[in-house]
């Protein structure tokens, strides 16, 4: 339902497919699909949260990491590195939500500061334009007697790809612009 | 600086106003981490756009109608606070000279994502026969079709000059096939195959080693695994008469992201042999 919400605002915001070859995006155009993509980074930050809390139920946690999975574009890959391990991790997004629901913590806490930032899009060869937004998360882990027996605080580089496509609607073909996020790169700040 | 100090004033109050927010677990009220989260320069595309003066305090693009855009004095007071404040190469007169020299009313420079000359620089771990080795890959941004990509563009393996050492001239000299080889079907060249540690005296005096070349054959034949990222880094070029180095600093304080943290004056000259390094392969200038 949201998604259909998403392709009317497109539609009102960017008019039919007669708009379809301009490509090149004015900064209104840039501010509508920042604000897209801003809009699935957050439902990407509930779903962490939601997965990550320790009262979300098994299948209600594995229903919500099927719908982060569809914020992603296939093959997409979250990197994650520490403070005292600079190695980077990588694992395929479902892996990654299957291991935070799995963390071995009594409690956990996920919060997200208001900071967030939107890179300008470029255009890959392809046409595709590609952008990061860059947020960040303060994660803390208690034990059975709700000790903190551990917290980071993490800055996540997401990629977004926005393309623009076209669907039918009543015999029309309408244009919009549709947004993926792509892989992430979790960095451990100092803070 | 007083306009860096108000960038800093005013992401407090920012931070500060965030009292609720809609999403859970969000901080109340004031952090003092919060102001350090926005005045880091947290993409390389926000230091390229602060450098600018392109976005105003609170990341949010600037109109170019906006009297603030491109603002030579502005930046001027913003410029100071994207160096490496903790490095005395990047701390002393040379940056008041290079702000100077970019914030001039009738000629400011500006830095663009689609500039040539400006590189990246990603130092990576590799195994080699079962050993880790350090290798140096450069990068560059290349147009193609509708838009542009990265691509490697040299790479530094400490491994290969040892393989081409600098030739000994004298040493080079006693080494060739004399002009009249071809009449005896090149039964001399096997003196040249034989000694393979010498083997690049048969060629060219101008021949160079592509040192690329080299290591996608060992990747692809296997000698060389890929194994981890250490450190990125970014060389700008763009400038004229400036070289600068930019770098990511994770730290705990409001002098932290990606921070220009090597600046030197350089002519013309000197920029070409340094751009060789990382450009080897690549048909820019």
């Amino acid at each position: 339902m949201k998604n259909i919400a998403y392709i009317l605002i497109m539609v009102i915001g960017f008019g039919t497919t007669s708009l379809f070859s301009q490509d090149d995006l004015s900064p209104e155009r840039k501010q509508a699909i920042d604000s897209l993509a801003l809009e699935k980074v957050r439902d990407l930050s509930k779903y962490v949260s939601i997965i990550g809390n320790k009262e979300t139920q098994w299948s209600e946690a594995n229903r919500v990491i099927d719908r982060a999975e569809e914020l992603f574009m296939q093959g997409s890959e979250i990197g994650v590195s520490s403070l005292v391990r600079t190695e980077i991790n990588y694992y395929d997004i479902r892996n990654y939500f299957e291991r935070l629901m799995r963390l071995n913590y009594n409690k956990v806490e996920i919060e997200w500061y208001n900071i967030e930032y939107v890179s300008d899009l470029q255009r890959q060869p392809d046409g595709t334009y590609v952008g990061v937004i860059t947020i960040f998360q303060k994660f803390k882990g208690y034990d059975k007697e709700g000790r903190l027996v551990y917290q980071d605080t993490t800055k996540k580089d997401i990629t977004v790809y926005v393309k623009r496509k076209e669907t039918q609607i009543g015999g029309r073909l309408i244009g919009f612009w549709d947004v993926l996020l792509g892989d992430i790169r979790v960095k451990e700040t100092t803070m | 600086m007083k306009y860096f100090q108000n960038f800093i004033i005013t992401a407090l109050v920012i931070a500060s106003s965030f009292t609720t927010n809609a999403q859970s677990g969000s901080y109340n009220g004031f952090t003092n981490d919060e102001t350090v989260l926005y005045t880091m320069n947290k993409q390389v595309g926000q230091f390229v756009k602060r450098f600018n003066m392109e976005e105003d305090q609170f990341g949010k693009d600037l109109s170019k109608t906006d009297k603030r855009y491109h603002s030579s004095e502005l930046r001027e007071n913003l410029l100071p606070g994207m160096f490496d404040k903790y490095n005395p190469r990047t701390s002393g007169t040379l940056k008041t000279y290079f702000v100077d020299d970019v914030t001039k009313t009738d000629n400011p420079v500006f830095l663009n994502f689609l500039d040539k000359n400006w590189y990246a620089e990603v130092s990576a771990t590799f195994t080699a026969n079962g050993d880790e080795v350090n290798i140096i890959l450069y990068l560059t941004l290349e147009e193609e079709n509708l838009g542009s990509k990265w691509i490697i563009s040299n790479v530094w393996y400490s491994y290969f000059p040892r393989l081409f050492p600098t030739p000994d001239s004298t040493d080079q000299s006693r080494y060739f096939l004399h002009p009249m080889s071809h009449e005896l079907d090149f039964m001399n060249l096997h003196k040249a195959l034989e000694r393979p540690e010498r083997i690049q005296y048969y060629a060219s005096n101008e021949y160079r080693p592509d040192f690329l070349t080299l290591f996608f054959y060992q990747t692809k034949i296997g000698q060389l695994k890929f194994k981890q990222i250490n450190d990125v880094k970014f060389h700008f070029f763009q400038i004229p008469n400036w070289y600068f180095e930019l770098s990511y600093f994770n730290r705990n304080d409001t002098n932290s992201g990606w921070l220009i943290s090597n600046l030197k004056y350089i002519n013309d000259d000197e920029k070409k042999e340094l751009i060789k390094t990382y450009n080897l392969c690549t048909s820019k200038e």
